[in-house]
């Protein structure tokens, strides 16, 4: 915010009423006018550079982060008056832990406050109908935070209209080996054995009995034979993925897959490996039923992405690197991201149909 | 602040909680945050419930004015002459940029030489030791000459010459589609033969090409050190180039999973031995490791289903509005990687 060093007229002018309400009509009408177009239903924001901007502006690095807040708070409201349906920020970062204790603690107890403000203004998020989401590790943070947590996210709970998605503490590599740790939780919990035979009509153990046989009594060279039988056994198939991704020899795979076979019969029957897909770990991922994300911006001219949302935005994301430090970032730095994301948009588009048409004749 | 429209008091009051020095009570925040509301959602009336007492308030707070047709009208027109204008913009800031790009390309032309290209990352602070660009399939070549599997081979040769002239021991090419991984030895030769076009026979850098799940193609006449006449061996330089496809990314990390799961089912692992460090052993020895710069000939970033995991720190570059496969975004990717600093978390 410039405003820090803006002195004497400009200041009073800014500030006074009537000014004040005219930009704040310029605000609306811009906001109503950009709803025209395609709105992007999933933004995420790192919001970076407010100890940067605390530090140019010779202010403490707490105070940094208030202004920071007071940024996203005013972005949170254009996102929302936008159509934006979720908003995901960058809160604290598991790496962050590694700062200043007195500023982790100062960090923490910013989220605290701001939570708990929240928590008492209930009706009045509801009139943006947004629910708070907290997206993280919950075992790293102190259990007065988690209570402030909890109770901010049940309050909000009942709204659908619109999600804010808080990172805190989180990194994307964590997210993503929970949700591959839940997911293997899932399918090595073994199925109720009444439901297996409504689900499978044929035995496995049976089948490759049955090819055996037909092994046997075919008298065929030795090679083509074992293939055919160990891409029909269902847990050999899952050897030759594991094949695949050069864990172990296909020889010695081979052997084990028959060996397991016999076990399979007596062992709880669990769900097929084979079914999970990228979607199964999407479910399993934090932001599990959110839009795919369409736009990520990052302030403060880092171009990185600092493990956020590595999997969400690796697909096809517009992701937009911003000179401006966060609490510097408002609508009229917004405003031209947005503009050329729906010109992208449209653009896209228009390819898209002459590609189908050029296809087409 | 003039640009967000907010009064000097309710700016204090944002920030400290404090009007006329006294803390404010949620009561009053909410009074004075009234006229900054959107309406009330109409599907929420029904939804009133005895147990929040303060959605009462909501329904005698102040009418706020209904999107009026002239408003809707208002916006439409606005949008419009937004749009028309940042489509000029946008249209003449790319030209410019493209124009800006060619003449700067040709200035600083790397001639096929690597000590123009060793000049020109000299003054670079610190290198990367593994290089990652991302290029397009293109069906139609846009005056570009680089269409189809041709101009991909084209593109990575000349990537991977700047890459072994500036030192750079790893070069990974992704590729959305994985077509390049079907022709290795054929890429091996091209890079081979690009690669003495730029150094000459003798001191040509020896090569690897490899791509996940494969052997490593380095072809039988190419040994790292090679005896020269005067019968010492001279260690040249290598350079890996790994090719990577989309299916190295969201594929690969569910294939692990599949695997996890099998292994967990027949209790050869147990699910709470799953963590960072593993998965991270598994994608580095078997996809590719981290890389330090991710270098895009794009216009605009988009990762276009890059292998996520290893994006952690990646430094990302592009220049806006590029088109293409060219020097300029290689030596400015690498100017910029030279100055960044990484404070991981801090």
């Amino acid at each position: 915010m410039a405003s820090i060093h803006k002195h004497g007229i400009s200041r009073w002018i800014a500030y006074s009423p009537p000014v004040a309400w005219t930009v704040r009509q310029l605000r609306e009408l811009l906001i109503g006018a950009l709803r025209q177009g395609p709105i992007p239903q999933h933004v995420a924001f790192v919001m970076d550079g407010n100890r940067r901007f605390a530090r140019e502006h010779h202010i403490e690095t707490v105070e940094g982060h208030n202004m920071g807040f007071e940024a996203l708070a005013r972005i949170l409201e254009v996102c929302y008056k936008a159509g934006v349906k979720v908003v995901t920020i960058y809160a604290f970062s598991i790496e962050n832990f590694k700062r200043s204790k007195h500023e982790v603690d100062a960090l923490m107890e910013l989220a605290k406050l701001k939570l708990v403000q929240l928590a008492e203004h209930g009706a009045l998020l509801d009139r943006y109908g947004a629910s708070i989401r907290i997206l993280g590790n919950r075992e790293l943070v102190k259990p007065d935070v988690i209570e402030a947590i909890d109770r901010a996210v049940s309050i909000t709970a009942h709204n659908k209209r619109a999600i804010l998605n808080v990172c805190f503490p989180y990194t994307s590599r964590d997210e993503i080996t929970t949700a591959i740790k839940s997911t293997v939780e899932q399918y090595s919990t073994p199925l109720d054995s009444l439901q297996t035979p409504s689900k499978r009509t044929f035995s496995e153990s049976h089948i490759t009995q049955q090819i055996r046989k037909q092994m046997l009594e075919e008298d065929t060279d030795g090679n083509s034979a074992p293939q055919e039988s160990r891409s029909t056994s269902p847990s050999s198939l899952k050897d030759a993925k594991s094949v695949e991704g050069g864990r172990s020899s296909s020889a010695t795979t081979a052997i084990n897959s028959s060996d397991k076979d016999e076990s399979y019969t007596t062992a709880p029957s669990y769900p097929d490996p084979e079914t999970i897909t990228a979607e199964t770990l999407d479910e399993h991922m934090l932001t599990a039923g959110a839009p795919p994300l369409d736009l990520l911006i990052r302030t403060s001219g880092v171009e990185r992405l600092s493990d956020f949302m590595l999997w969400q935005c690796h697909e096809n994301t517009s992701i937009v690197f911003l000179k401006c430090l966060w609490p510097e970032f408002d609508l009229w730095q917004f405003l031209p991201v947005l503009v050329e994301w729906q010109w992208q948009k449209k653009k896209s588009q228009e390819q898209q149909k002459s590609r189908a048409l050029s296809k087409a004749e | 602040m003039a640009s967000t429209g907010i009064t000097k008091r309710e700016e204090l009051a944002f920030r400290r909680g404090v009007v006329n020095g006294k803390q404010l009570t949620a009561h009053e925040r909410e009074q004075m945050l009234q006229p900054f509301l959107p309406p009330a959602p109409i599907e929420a009336a029904p939804l009133k419930s005895p147990k929040s007492p303060r959605l009462s308030q909501r329904t005698t707070a102040a009418p706020r004015p209904k999107p009026t047709p002239v408003r809707t009208v208002l916006h439409i027109v606005l949008h419009a002459v937004i749009a028309f204008v940042f489509s000029i913009f946008f249209r003449f800031r790319r030209s410019w940029r493209l124009f800006s790009y060619k003449v700067r390309g040709v200035l600083r032309h790397h001639h096929h030489t690597p000590e123009w290209i060793v000049n020109d990352v000299k003054n670079v602070e610190q290198l990367p030791k593994h290089i990652s660009v991302v290029l397009e399939h293109r069906d139609d070549d846009e005056d570009q000459g680089t269409a189809g599997l041709e101009g991909l081979v084209q593109d990575a040769c000349e990537i991977a010459a700047w890459t072994a002239s500036a030192g750079i021991p790893l070069l990974s090419i992704y590729e959305r589609t994985g077509v390049l991984k079907n022709y290795v030895p054929q890429l091996h030769a091209a890079i081979e033969k690009n690669l003495e076009s730029y150094f000459g026979t003798r001191r040509r850098p020896t090569l690897t090409v490899k791509a996940p799940h494969t052997i490593s193609y380095s072809p039988p006449g190419t040994p790292s050190t090679e005896p020269t006449e005067n019968g010492a061996t001279t260690s040249r330089p290598h350079l890996t180039v790994l090719l990577l496809s989309e299916h190295d990314g969201r594929a690969t990390l569910v294939d692990l999973t599949v695997t996890l799961a099998s292994m967990a089912q027949k209790s050869d692992i147990d699910p709470k031995q799953i963590d960072i460090p593993l998965i991270n052993a598994e994608l580095s020895d078997y996809v590719s490791s981290e890389p330090d710069l991710l270098v895009l000939f794009g216009p605009t970033v988009r990762l276009m289903g890059y292998p996520p995991w290893q994006l952690r720190l990646t430094e990302i570059f592009h220049l806006p509005d590029n088109k293409g496969v060219n020097y300029l975004v290689f030596r400015k990717a690498l100017g910029m990687f030279g100055k960044a600093e990484f404070r991981v978390g801090k």
